[in-house]
């Protein structure tokens, strides 16, 4: 599945295609929509891209200063309880849209980190810091700091069960 | 014939670091091969977005808490686009008297689940742990949209 060395092979070639096509027959039934779509999804690019800038710079930042190895040691089965926390915090303070941040998870993960704590990272990213404040002023103090601490809790749970699910299917 | 361990210690290959520039390099061919599986998304996103509006998605609550916190897991899982969005509709539901189990359930599910998204799931990080994955948001969605409701209604 996952690339190593110098091979290389595009992934989602049949997403892309089928969205594609999807769209080419769009124009064909009602090419305002098509334009209007394809002006959406150009919106939503440009809007990620130095999300996805950053996300590349992090990754290249974490495979300089981090063997394999290292990586294993520090996200995979031995790691302490600690890197759940910093699963929890890097989810909290993550940007954009879940999918910008696949390759980056699989990168980690294809070097040994452990599935619970992506769970852990993808379901606390419902908290976004900067936008605390407008959550605040629509919902309250009281709703924003409650639904803080179970959203935080409920993550680090979810990413106990998958792990657990996991484990209980391997030694089936 | 026999090689020499020690000569083999000495020129390690995994402890020569490769210089950040080919580094940087690796991980932007990485993200380049997934262009097709991003693209593929964010073309979904846009099309979704033009063809199913919020406010349609919105129309679908039935004033029932219990079947409303279920919608509003479906519909925010179902919707795309930036959470801001998802605030400005949460609020506005709240204010048609829709109930804050079904509010709640829709912020949550707006960020941590997306169906849009599902195939591309699949392909990175494999079926079995995209399922497990989403069952749990789903349950943990509606978990802590009860709990934070019933807590509020404690202490208010």
């Amino acid at each position: 599945m996952k690339k190593q060395g110098t091979s290389f092979a595009f992934r989602g070639k049949y997403l892309f295609l089928v969205v594609s096509i999807f769209y080419a027959v769009l124009f064909v039934v009602n090419s305002e929509t098509a334009l209007a779509g394809l002006q959406k999804s150009s919106a939503v690019l440009l809007k990620i891209l130095p999300i996805i800038a950053v996300v590349i710079l992090f990754t290249a930042l974490l495979n300089y200063f981090m063997q394999p190895r290292q990586i294993a040691n520090h996200l995979g089965r031995e790691s302490g309880a600690m890197v759940w926390l910093w699963a929890l915090a890097a989810g909290v303070i993550s940007h954009g849209p879940m999918y910008a941040w696949y390759p980056m998870l699989d990168d980690l993960r294809s070097h040994g980190m452990r599935d619970g704590l992506i769970v852990v990272f993808f379901a606390s990213r419902a908290i976004k810091v900067p936008l605390l404040p407008m959550m605040v002023d629509y919902f309250g103090w009281a709703f924003t700091l409650v639904l803080s601490f179970y959203l935080l809790t409920g993550a680090l749970v979810q990413g106990w069960l998958l792990e657990f699910l996991e484990r209980k299917e391997l030694f089936r | 014939m026999k090689k020499d361990p020690m000569q083999n210690m000495k020129h390690k290959p995994s402890d020569r670091r490769p210089s950040f520039g080919k580094v940087l390099q690796k991980s932007s061919l990485s993200f380049f091969g997934m262009a097709p599986l991003l693209l593929g998304v964010i073309g979904l996103v846009g099309l979704f977005q033009v063809l199913v509006t919020p406010k349609m998605l919105a129309s679908l609550f039935r004033g029932n808490p219990l079947a409303d916190t279920l919608i509003g897991t479906l519909i925010g899982a179902t919707a795309a686009g930036n959470p801001v969005v998802s605030y400005l509709l949460g609020g506005e539901l709240l204010a048609q008297g829709i109930s804050l189990y079904a509010v709640t359930a829709f912020l949550l599910s707006w960020v941590t689940l997306g169906f849009i998204q599902l195939p591309a799931e699949v392909e990175v990080f494999g079926g079995r742990f995209t399922l497990y994955r989403n069952i749990l948001a789903f349950v943990f969605t509606m978990l802590i949209a009860v709990l934070t409701t019933l807590t509020l209604q404690v202490f208010s």
